[in-house]
C-alpha cells in the first residue's frame, strides 16, 4: 500500500529527477487511479514536483522574462491587439452614433452591456479568492498559481469598468457617476445601486492593485538583482528598496495578512452589490433574497473557470508543470464542482420560491425563462453551469487537462449566459404585454463583447512578458526545504512536552 | 475496546497517544453529564408539559412555540457539529482532528433531538401552523395554492426524511471515526471523505427545506430564498460556540490539557467570527432587499417584527448579534485567551437564541416580546436532551480520534 511510507523523506523518494519534471505528472492516468495519487492519507506530499532548489524556482519564473519572446507570444499579443482594436472600434462608433447602434429596445433597456459588466467583475472574484480567502484558509497550493489569478482579477475589473462607462448615454459626462463636488450642487443618487457598484468596484479594484503589488515587491527586487542597465533600474523603481531582509520579511507578512482580510469582505461585497442592481428592485426574476450569496458563488465559479483557461495554457507555455500541477488543476476542479452546484442550489431555489409565493408574476417569469422565447439561452446556461460540472465529480476528468480546458470554456459560456438570462428575461415580457419585444443583439453588441476580451488578453500578455508570472518568493516558502527543520517529521514531542511515554509504543 | 496501541491495521501505525490520557477517566465529573442532562430533561420537558397541556390553549400555543425554539436551538448546534465534521473530511483538514472527536460528538446527538420533535409533530402542528387547518386553507387561496407543498403528511414525510438522513450520517461518520481508533486503517479516512461530499449535498438540502418548513412556514404567507442560509449560518455560529466553549471545559476539568493548545482554540474562535460575520451578511441581505423593494408580501415578515419590543430585540440582534461580538472577536488576543472566547462563546449562544426566539415568537405575541416561565422551562428540557446525548457519546470513545493519520498534523500544528 502507498501509505507505507513514512510520514516525511517522501518527498525524496517519490519525486523524479529534475529532468523529468512536469512530464510524470502530466499524462499520468495510470497514476489517477491510485487511491493515494494527489492525496495520500499518511503525509503530506510537496506541491512543487521535482524537487527543485530555491534557485530553479527562481529560475523557473525568470526564465519567461529574461528571453526574448517567443513567436507564439506575439502570435497571441497581435491577435488580442486585434480584438482589442476591434473594441476601439466599437467604442468609437457607439460614442460617434450613440446607444441606439446597440440592439436595445423599450423593454429590454438594458442587455449586453450590463451581462458584460457583471461577467467581468465576477471573472475577477477568482483571483482574490485565491490570494486573500485561500490564505486565511491556509491553502498553501494557491501560491503557485496567485500571482496570475491575481493578475486576472486586474484585467477583468478594467474590463468590466468599461461598459458602466461606455454605457451611460453620454460618455463625456461619465465623471457624473463620482460625487465630485460642483458649483451646480448635483451629487449622484446615493440610494442607487448602481451608486454603491461605483465605490465597491473602485475601492476593489484598487485594493487588489495593492495586494497584487505588495505581493509583488519581493519577486521584483530578485528579477532586478538579476538584471542590468535600463532594466534594472526599472524594476529597482518598482520594487521599492526592497533587500530580503529580516525587517523587510517581518512588515511584509503583517502587511500581506492585512490586506487579505481587508480583501475577504470586499470581494464578497461587490458582487453582493453588483446583485443588489438588480435585486433591489421589484421586477421578477431580479427581486430575490438570495442573490448576494448566489451572485458570490456564481462569480467564484467563473473565476475559477477563467483561472485554469489561462493556466492550462500558461504553464505549458513556460514550462511551469512542476510548479502548476495537476493537483492545483484537481483542487480548482473541485472548487468549481461546489460553485457550480452552489449557483444550481440557488437555480433550483428561485423556481421554487416563486411558485411558492403565489404571485403571478413570479410564476410567469419563471416559467417564461425556462420554456419562452429564451429557452434556449436559460438551458444553455443550466448545462453548461449545472450539469456537465458535475463530470468533476470523476476523477478521470479532473486529472485529464483536455477535459478541464473543455469545460473550463464551457462554465465562462455558462457564466455569461448566467447574466444575459437574468437580465434579458425578466426585462423582454415586462407588465405590460403590448410592450414585449424580443432582444436581439446587433453586430456592435457582439464586436464590443468579444473586444472586451481583446483588451483582457492584451493584458495578460503583457503580464507574461513582464512581470514574475508565478509568486516565486511564496512558492519558495511552500518548499520542503523552507520548513524550519526540514528533516524532522512532524513529531508529537513539541505537543507533549517530556511525556515520552505517551508516544507510539509507549515509552520509547 | 482494544488499547489503540497494540498494532493492527494496515499501514504504519499512526503516531497514537496512550489512551488513558485520551479517554474520560474513570470518577471523572463529566461521567455524570448523562444523568444532569436526563434530569433537566425530565424537569424542563415534563414541567413544560404540565404546565403547557393543563393550563387552557393560551398556555398549549405556548408551550409549542417555546419547544420550537428549544429544540432548533439544540439542533442548531449539532447540525453545526455535522456541517463541520463533513467539511473537514472533504478538505482533508488536519489542524482540526483533535477537535474533530468533540464535534462528533455533538453531532451524535442529532437522532436523539429527533425525539423533540415528535410531540412538535404530534400535538403541536395544529398549534404553530396556520396551514395546518383545512378550514383555514379553504378560507385562503393562497395557501389553497400552497397545499401541494404545505400540507400536514408532506411536511410530516419531509421532517422525517431529515431526520433520517442527518441521524444516518452522524452515526455512520461516527461510527467510521470510532472505529479508526481500534484499526487505524486509512482506508477509513478515504472513504469518509469520498462520502463527505454527497453528505454535504444532502446536508444543504434538507437543511434549506426543514428552515422552510419549521420556520418560515409558521407565517405560511411570507418567503424568501435566503432563508435556509440564514438558519444554517446562525446554527453553524452556535455550533462554534459550543465547540470553543467544550474544548475550553475540557481543559479546565483535566481532559486533552496536552492535546488541545492556544492554537487549536484560535482557530475555532477564527471560525466562530467567520460565522458571525456570515450570518449577518445573510441577514443583511435579507433585511435590506426586503426594506428597498418594500413590497407588502414581503415586508410583513420585518412589519411583524417591528411592533412594541420586538423592534428593540431586533435591534440588539444587529448589534450584539454582530456589531459587537465582530470587533471583540477581531484581535488575535482575544481568540487566544480562554476568558474572553468563552465569554463570546456564551454571549454569542445567547444571541441565537435570541435570534430564534425572534424568528418564531412575533406570531403568537404580535404585540411585543412575553418570555415566560414555559421558554425557561423547555430551554432547559431541549438542552438537557443534547447534554444528555453529547455526555453518553462522550463516555463511550476516546476524546480525540486516536489513529486518525493526521493526528500528529494536527497536535503539532501551529499558527504562523
Amino acid at each position: 500500500m502507498a501509505t507505507s511510507k513514512g510520514m516525511n523523506g517522501t518527498h525524496t523518494e517519490s519525486t523524479p529527477p529534475a529532468g523529468l519534471r512536469g512530464q510524470t505528472v502530466e499524462t499520468s492516468h495510470g497514476l489517477a487511479d491510485d487511491p493515494d495519487f494527489l492525496d495520500p492519507v499518511g503525509h503530506r506530499p510537496p506541491l512543487i514536483l521535482g524537487a527543485p532548489s530555491f534557485h530553479d524556482v527562481t529560475e523557473a519564473v525568470a526564465r519567461p522574462l529574461e528571453r526574448p519572446p517567443t513567436r507564439a507570444w506575439w502570435a497571441c499579443l497581435l491577435a488580442s491587439l486585434a480584438l482589442l482594436g476591434l473594441l476601439g472600434v466599437s467604442i468609437g462608433w457607439l460614442f460617434w452614433e450613440g446607444i441606439g447602434v446597440w440592439g436595445l429596445n423599450n423593454p429590454v433597456g438594458w442587455a449586453f452591456d450590463i451581462t458584460n459588466f457583471v461577467f467581468w467583475v465576477g471573472i475577477g472574484h477568482a483571483g482574490t479568492l485565491i490570494s486573500a480567502i485561500l490564505f486565511l484558509f491556509r491553502q498553501k497550493w494557491r501560491t503557485s498559481i496567485n500571482r496570475a489569478a491575481e493578475a486576472m482579477t486586474l484585467f477583468a475589473v478594467m474590463c468590466a469598468l468599461i461598459f458602466p462607462g461606455i454605457h451611460v448615454g453620454r460618455p463625456w459626462v461619465a465623471y457624473w457617476m463620482f460625487p465630485i463636488p460642483n458649483q451646480m450642487g448635483m451629487w449622484p443618487q446615493f440610494r442607487s445601486p448602481l451608486m454603491w457598484d461605483v465605490f465597491a468596484v473602485s475601492i476593489y479594484g484598487s485594493v487588489s492593485l495593492l495586494f497584487w503589488y505588495v505581493g509583488l515587491v519581493p519577486d521584483l527586487a530578485t528579477i532586478r538583482d538579476r538584471s542590468k542597465g535600463l532594466r534594472r533600474m526599472i524594476f529597482g523603481a518598482f520594487a521599492l528598496g526592497w533587500r530580503s531582509s529580516m525587517r523587510h520579511w517581518q512588515h511584509y507578512e503583517k502587511a500581506y495578512l492585512i490586506l487579505a482580510g481587508l480583501a475577504t469582505p470586499l470581494v464578497l461585497s461587490v458582487h453582493s452589490i453588483v446583485s443588489m442592481d438588480f435585486a433591489t428592485s421589484q421586477l421578477p426574476g431580479w427581486h430575490t433574497t438570495i442573490f448576494p450569496p448566489y451572485f458570490v458563488a456564481g462569480a467564484i465559479f467563473s473565476g475559477f473557470a477563467m483561472v485554469v483557461t489561462l493556466m492550462v495554457i500558461m504553464r505549458k507555455a513556460f514550462g511551469l508543470e512542476h510548479i502548476i500541477t495537476m493537483k492545483h488543476f484537481d483542487y480548482m476542479a473541485k472548487i468549481m464542482l461546489l460553485t457550480g452546484m452552489m449557483v444550481g442550489y440557488a437555480y433550483g431555489l428561485e423556481f421554487f420560491i416563486a411558485w411558492f409565493s403565489g404571485s403571478a408574476y413570479e410564476v410567469f417569469t419563471f416559467k417564461n425563462r425556462a420554456f419562452g422565447p429564451y429557452a434556449w439561452a436559460y438551458w444553455t446556461m443550466v448545462s453548461c453551469n449545472v450539469f456537465l460540472p458535475q463530470l468533476f465529480w470523476f476523477k478521470k476528468v479532473r486529472s485529464s487537462l483536455v477535459w478541464l480546458f473543455i469545460l473550463s470554456i464551457f462554465v465562462n459560456v455558462g457564466m455569461w449566459f448566467e447574466r444575459f438570462v437574468i437580465i434579458v428575461t425578466s426585462l423582454h415580457r415586462d407588465f405590460l404585454p403590448s410592450s414585449w419585444f424580443y432582444f436581439r443583439p446587433s453586430l456592435f453588441d457582439v464586436t464590443t463583447m468579444i473586444g472586451a476580451f481583446g483588451l483582457f488578453f492584451t493584458m495578460f500578455c503583457l503580464f507574461v512578458r513582464f512581470v514574475p508570472i508565478v509568486a516565486a518568493a511564496e512558492v519558495k516558502s511552500v518548499l520542503p526545504q523552507a520548513a524550519a527543520h526540514p528533516n524532522e517529521a512532524p513529531e508529537i514531542e513539541p505537543a507533549l512536552p517530556g511525556r515520552t511515554d505517551l508516544l507510539p509504543g509507549g515509552a520509547r | 475496546m482494544s488499547a489503540p496501541h497494540h498494532s493492527g491495521g494496515t499501514g504504519p501505525r499512526p503516531a497514537s497517544l496512550h489512551t488513558d490520557a485520551l479517554h474520560l477517566p474513570p470518577g471523572h465529573s463529566w461521567h455524570r453529564l448523562p444523568t444532569v442532562g436526563l434530569t433537566l430533561a425530565a424537569v424542563g420537558l415534563g414541567g413544560s408539559l404540565a404546565f403547557g397541556l393543563l393550563g387552557g390553549t393560551e398556555a398549549r400555543h405556548q408551550l409549542w412555540h417555546s419547544w420550537l425554539v428549544g429544540s432548533l436551538f439544540v439542533l442548531g448546534i449539532s447540525l453545526g457539529a455535522l456541517f463541520f465534521v463533513l467539511v473537514q473530511h472533504a478538505t482533508q483538514a488536519g489542524w482540526s482532528i483533535v477537535v474533530r472527536r468533540l464535534a462528533e460528538n455533538v453531532m451524535g446527538a442529532l437522532p436523539y433531538l429527533a425525539l423533540l420533535f415528535v410531540p412538535l409533530a404530534v400535538l403541536g402542528l395544529g398549534d404553530l401552523f396556520h396551514w395546518s387547518h383545512p378550514e383555514a386553507v379553504q378560507s385562503d387561496p393562497l395557501l389553497q395554492h400552497k397545499a401541494a407543498y404545505l400540507n400536514v403528511p408532506f411536511f410530516l414525510i419531509r421532517t422525517f426524511a431529515s431526520f433520517a438522513i442527518w441521524s444516518v450520517l452522524a452515526v455512520w461518520f461516527s461510527r467510521q471515526s470510532r472505529l479508526q481508533d481500534e484499526t487505524g486503517d486509512h482506508e477509513i479516512t478515504r472513504r469518509m471523505r469520498r462520502r463527505s461530499a454527497p453528505a454535504l449535498i444532502l446536508f444543504a438540502l434538507t437543511v434549506t427545506f426543514f428552515a422552510f418548513d419549521w420556520l418560515m412556514s409558521l407565517d405560511p404567507h411570507w418567503y424568501s430564498t435566503i432563508f435556509g442560509l440564514y438558519f444554517f449560518a446562525g446554527s453553524v455560529m452556535s455550533f462554534f460556540a459550543v465547540l470553543a466553549l467544550v474544548a475550553l471545559a475540557a481543559k479546565r476539568q483535566g481532559l486533552l490539557t496536552l492535546v488541545l493548545s492556544d492554537e487549536h482554540q484560535h482557530d475555532v474562535g477564527k471560525l466562530l467570527f467567520a460565522f458571525v460575520a456570515f450570518w449577518a451578511y445573510m441577514a443583511f441581505s435579507q433585511y435590506l432587499l426586503i426594506w428597498y423593494a418594500n413590497l407588502p408580501e414581503e415586508t410583513s415578515f420585518f412589519a411583524k417584527r417591528m411592533v412594541g419590543t420586538w423592534s428593540i430585540a431586533g435591534t440588539v440582534l444587529a448589534l450584539g448579534h454582530f456589531i459587537v461580538p465582530f470587533f471583540f472577536l477581531l484581535p488575535r488576543t482575544i481568540k487566544r485567551n480562554a476568558t474572553a472566547l468563552r465569554l463570546a462563546a456564551l454571549w454569542l449562544l445567547a444571541m441565537h437564541l435570541l435570534d430564534l426566539h425572534w424568528l418564531v415568537m412575533p406570531n403568537l405575541h404580535p404585540a411585543g416580546m412575553a418570555p415566560g416561565l414555559l421558554d425557561a422551562l423547555t430551554l432547559i428540557g431541549c438542552c438537557g436532551v443534547f447534554l444528555a446525548a453529547f455526555g453518553g457519546a462522550l463516555k463511550r470513545r476516546a476524546l480525540v480520534p486516536l489513529r486518525d493519520p493526521r493526528l500528529p498534523e494536527s497536535l503539532t500544528f501551529e499558527n504562523v
